[in-house]
């Protein structure tokens, strides 16, 4: 049997769709531990609506949040799976699908008009259409098996501000790379209001690659399988008090997810922190065969 | 917990009796702006425009999001041009300035004189779009999802984050 490059198109939609507006099983079970894990009554009231929304959504089919944010797509090609087209048909399939989910959705429409500093200042203002929105550069892994899968991520805006990538001298303790993005966590958790965040974390040998990693670390970060060290991320931020939306309590990390990369024999290593929201990560994958 | 409900207009009274960490819900008429058009409504209100456009900002809510096909959901009001608008917009007569994050103790001061408070609200936008009635722009049509919005809403939930010169955070 054939992939289509039809189905390729629709599970491309179809995952960007379920993306944003359903909360993942292992997301929804976080959520209820935290919610009988809280004892500030209005932080447990910020985590109750926060779901309450996320079941208004996944039934409507509507975005979780009104920043639908920028899709992040992945192609996991099975060694043995036959597909019926090139692999410019797959990609571009995987493109058009995208712009299909976001009309779907809809999308929020924010593809900026005009090209290079234009495009910068928005001088020309946004096209209507959400589908105009262009997908982040398309990842392409092999997988073992005959089957065929689309990942999609939708990553928002206020967690792009506070993010960091930089370099860190890690003296040979690899615990200086843990309390080094502990402590830009804390600086910037107030300030990212729609908490509890999920700190993604990736480590690598150039900016690239932590940033990388970092999309790694959620796109497979599972919040029932938390490491010690994502654990112990989680709870240092915890003992934070900031709290959902800010208002204090013992919930402003809902769980961490970390990916380490490739070392280079040297004194530093690239750390890449974001710190993603509380509707975060929204991704979805459709596996076709 | 108990919720508080409140209805546009709303009066200094309603605002006297409210306290950092209440649960409110907003029902009525609200505004909705954000960085791109709220110093534009400040220009309107210093060259005595806004009756040009229908718009009383005595005893009124400013939502801080945008309005799009995507729905509604707070940005960040310490950022610039949202948090820099408050003294104005509070002077001119709203009540409620709703959105999300710290804000400065300058503006906790400022929110103080006018009698004005800070709301804030989770990002649950599938939820406040089933509790928005009806939209229309209201002024700065040109600004697409950031113009200045009127909104007729059903109990729009927040809790009192800055209030009679005490804040939350």
């Amino acid at each position: 049997m054939f992939i289509s490059i039809v189905d390729i198109r629709g599970a491309a939609c179809e995952a960007l769709v379920k993306a944003s507006s359903t909360f993942s099983e292992d997301k929804v079970r976080a959520y209820l531990r935290a919610i009988t894990n809280e004892t500030d009554e209005k932080a447990r009231w910020v985590l109750e609506k926060t779901l309450e929304n996320s079941i208004i959504s996944e039934k409507d089919t509507t975005p979780l949040c009104d920043d639908t944010g920028i899709p992040h797509p992945f192609i996991e090609i099975g060694k043995d799976a036959a597909i019926e087209g090139s692999m410019y048909q797959v990609l571009e399939a995987v493109q058009l699908g995208i712009g299909d989910g976001l009309r779907n959705l809809p999308g929020r429409p924010m593809a900026v008009k005009g090209e290079g500093l234009e495009r910068l200042a928005q001088k020309h203002g946004l096209y209507e259409d959400p589908g105009m929105l262009l997908p982040a550069p398309t990842n392409v892994r092999i997988i073992d098996g005959d089957g065929l899968k689309i990942t999609v991520l939708m990553q928002g805006g206020g967690p792009e501000i506070r993010s960091k990538t930089y370099h860190v001298f890690h003296k040979h303790e690899e615990m200086s790379l843990i309390d080094t993005a502990v402590e830009w966590a804390l600086e910037m958790v107030a300030k990212l209001g729609c908490t509890p965040c999920v700190p993604a974390i990736g480590i690598g040998r150039t900016h690239y690659e932590a940033s990388a990693m970092m999309i790694e670390a959620l796109r497979h970060g599972n919040f029932d399988v938390q490491s010690e060290i994502e654990s112990y991320i989680t709870n240092r931020i915890n003992e934070s008090g900031v709290g959902p939306l800010g208002l204090g309590g013992r919930s402003t990390a809902l769980g961490t997810f970390v990916k380490i990369g490739e070392a280079r024999g040297s004194g530093i290593r690239v750390l890449c922190l974001r710190l993603s929201c509380s509707v975060e990560p929204r991704k979805a994958t459709v596996t076709l065969k | 917990m108990a919720v508080i409900q409140l209805t546009t207009p709303i009066s200094e009274e309603d605002i006297n009796q409210l306290q950092v960490g209440d649960t409110i819900e907003i029902s009525g008429i609200i505004y909705v702006g954000r960085d791109a058009v709220l110093p534009q409504i400040v220009e309107l209100i210093k060259e005595d425009r806004l009756v040009e456009h229908n718009i009383d900002l005595k005893g009124g809510v400013i939502f801080h999001s945008a309005v799009s096909i995507a729905g509604l959901g707070p940005t960040s009001s310490n950022k610039l041009e949202i948090e820099g608008t408050m003294p104005e917009l509070s002077e001119a007569g709203i009540k409620v300035h709703l959105g999300k994050g710290a804000l400065s103790s300058q503006t906790v001061e400022v929110l103080k004189k006018h009698n004005s408070i800070f709301v804030v609200t989770p990002p649950i936008s599938a939820y406040l779009t089933k509790k928005t009635i009806k939209r229309e722009v209201a002024a700065f049509e040109n600004e697409g999802m950031e113009a200045f919005w009127r909104l007729e809403v059903d109990r729009y939930p927040g809790v009192v984050a800055i209030a009679h010169g005490k804040t939350i955070f």
